[in-house]
């Protein structure tokens, strides 16, 4: 079914009960799996535990997008704390984007009825029935009040009510795919699902857009758009259409390298004043939510604040602290601020221990690398391959696999996936960013 | 008294009681008319469910249709549309639906209420007629003896949504909208031209090169 992943989905499971058992069908597909594994290695055929879980990573990813989108989340987001997937899961999740199907015209007109009691022709002067784009959890609107070109972003129904069950039912599945235990993937799953939620109340959304383009206004080469909350409601979301063109469309123009240096800094500037300044994140920076445009030598449009993370003031300074230059050239330091963040635990055998700061500064040393630097060149290929090579060789490590259970705050997971977010999307555009202090 | 005003009266009347008034004398009694003058309206309290269900299904076809959108939809979507109408209504008239629905459900949870049958008759006009439109517009396969099923199917379709909607229990009734929308979806992929219809023709070329 891989080949089959970036096909528009056509049709859902309906029920509880007819997703469970497309859960159940991956179960014993999985099972299955580990039947062929065994029966091969019994008759002294050659049969790689990474093709076994390659094998069953394709066959879960099938399954899962397949079913409505937070399911599907719930493991991308899994898959970015890395050390809780064998690699193939990660790999197979990665490739996911994140796809519901398209609503119908009716639905997207009785959504207007409830919200306004109106069709989207009569609150609009006029309204594109086609879906541009789809959202993250519904689909974008092209539409046009008063001269305005605008973005209305409808919400697929019942999104909210399957939240929770769906994450019910995601859990056992990935307890036993992963082998994982129940009480480590708890608060993992709490944040998680805690996040989702939010995503759904579009009327929150607003107001922490409207707040965090407020205080970043004055951020150079950002555009944010203005939001409408006569014409927004629980399910509906109005804002004014930007310029510019998704990443992928952007780079295709090839734009010179100033520009993609300009819009590069400002996507820098942006996450590092929202981490050390508002405590607050944009917590997903997918580039389906940014648009780029050469306006001004480059100005980056900011979308969807679906998905904001308040960062609590601890973890703030625990990350920004393993950040700092000289952290990773003060060994006692590392341990005693890894120790704080709960990453090694005072019960931890010495061996262990050993093994956690050495893979720990490794990343350290990698990931922070930028932010040593006074500039840094994000388009270096070396950087990107050594970043991958470090991925594979933490994967490989037998002592480290073993210990597949997560560590640290569960904040850590939104933090982690915004600075992987922020790097990819900063290494596709190649940019040479002022990243030092 | 008109008709229409004597259905508007009787369900108040149920809505407010929870079940239908005991005897017509009484219920008419209280409308100021005689008894007689209720049955040259409606032969008893049955006709008039029958009639208000009727009435919903009118309704919800007018207001669909009058929607700015309503020309360019296909057949898909003008179901769609006649569905979500029909339980806007519906949701005015909830406690009415559950004790028309519940009522008959308690005792044969299988069989669909007789208080559907003048609505259902309708709604099979108004299928035919979608389907009609649907071959039009290459939505609906063509299959000789098969196709005349369809009818049923969507009428099967129907009743899933009312019950669906009889016991959802999500806020504002929104696992009936994702419902309504992959039934319909599901029925559309199903009278459209599908896997069905090329093993068919496979399977018909097989037979007649042996011939």
């Amino acid at each position: 079914m891989p080949s089959d992943h970036n096909q528009p989905q056509e049709s859902l499971p309906t029920s509880k009960v007819a997703r469970a058992a497309r859960f159940a069908k991956t179960g014993l597909k999985v099972g299955a799996n580990y039947v062929q594994h065994y029966a091969k290695r019994a008759v002294g055929a050659d049969s790689a535990m990474a093709d076994l879980h390659q094998a069953n990573a394709e066959e879960l990813y099938g399954t899962l997008s397949e079913m409505k989108g937070s399911v599907l989340k719930v493991a991308q987001m899994l898959a970015m704390e890395k050390n809780l997937l064998p690699p193939a899961y990660a790999e197979q999740f990665r490739q996911a984007q994140y796809q519901t199907p398209p609503l119908s015209g009716p639905l997207v007109v009785k959504a207007f009825r409830d919200a306004f009691g109106r069709s989207p022709q009569e609150v609009f002067d006029e309204f594109d029935m086609s879906a541009r784009q789809a959202a993250s959890i519904g689909q974008v609107h092209a539409a046009r009040k008063l001269g305005k070109a605008l973005a209305v972003k409808v919400q697929y129904p019942g999104v909210g009510a399957s939240i929770r069950s769906d994450i019910a039912m995601v859990k056992p599945v990935a307890l036993r795919i992963m082998g994982l235990k129940e009480e480590t993937l708890r608060p993992y799953l709490a944040e998680v699902e805690a996040r989702l939620l939010e995503e759904t109340d579009y009327k929150l959304e607003l107001s922490r857009a409207q707040a965090i383009a407020a205080k970043c206004g004055h951020l150079p080469h950002l555009q944010f758009p203005s939001y409408y909350p006569a014409l927004s409601a629980a399910r509906i979301l109005t804002m004014d259409w930007l310029p510019g063109q998704h990443l992928q469309e952007f780079q295709a123009t090839s734009p010179s390298q100033q520009v993609r240096n300009q819009l590069g800094q400002a996507l820098w500037d942006f996450y590092m004043y929202q981490l050390r300044e508002l405590r607050q994140l944009h917590a997903d920076p997918h580039p389906g939510n940014f648009l780029f445009s050469d306006t001004e030598g480059g100005t980056v449009g900011v979308l969807d604040f679906g998905c904001v993370k308040d960062v609590p003031a601890l973890e703030q300074q625990q990350f920004l602290a393993l950040l700092a230059p000289d952290t990773l050239g003060d060994p006692a330091r590392l341990e005693a601020l890894l120790t704080e963040a709960h990453v090694l635990r005072p019960t931890d055998p010495p061996a262990l221990r050993a093994m956690y700061l050495r893979t720990l500064r490794q990343s350290l040393e990698l990931v922070g690398r930028p932010f040593r630097q006074a500039t840094f060149d994000f388009g270096d290929p070396a950087y990107l391959k050594s970043l991958y090579a470090l991925g594979d060789d933490l994967m490989q490590d037998e002592q480290l696999k073993q210990q597949r259970e997560p560590r640290g705050s569960a904040h850590f997971v939104y933090l982690n996936r915004t600075y992987v977010g922020l790097f990819s999307l900063l290494t596709e555009l190649g940019a040479v960013v002022q990243t030092g202090a | 008294m008109e008709a229409s005003a004597l259905k508007a009266a009787y369900l108040d009347y149920v809505r407010r009681h929870g079940h239908a008034p005991k005897t017509v004398f009484a219920f008419a009694d209280a409308q100021g008319i005689s008894e007689s003058e209720f049955y040259r309206a409606y032969a008893s309290f049955g006709a008039l469910d029958r009639e208000l269900w009727a009435d919903f299904g009118r309704d919800a076809l007018t207001q669909a249709s009058q929607e700015p959108a309503w020309q360019g939809y296909g057949a898909r979507e003008k179901l769609l549309a006649f569905y979500y109408t029909l339980l806007e209504i519906l949701k005015n008239n909830r406690s009415y639906a559950l004790l028309a629905l519940g009522r008959s459900q308690r005792f044969r949870p299988a069989v669909i209420p007789r208080v559907l049958s003048k609505f259902e008759d309708e709604f099979k006009r108004f299928v035919a007629e979608l389907l009609r439109e649907g071959h039009g517009t290459g939505e609906v396969a063509r299959r000789p003896m098969l196709e005349d099923n369809y009818g049923r199917l969507f009428l099967r379709q129907l009743q899933f949504i009312l019950l669906f909607f009889v016991r959802d229990e999500s806020a504002n009734f929104e696992r009936t909208d994702a419902a309504v929308e992959k039934a319909v979806t599901l029925s559309f992929d199903l009278v459209g031209r599908n896997t069905l219809d090329s093993a068919f023709d496979f399977g018909r070329f097989l037979l007649h090169k042996h011939e």
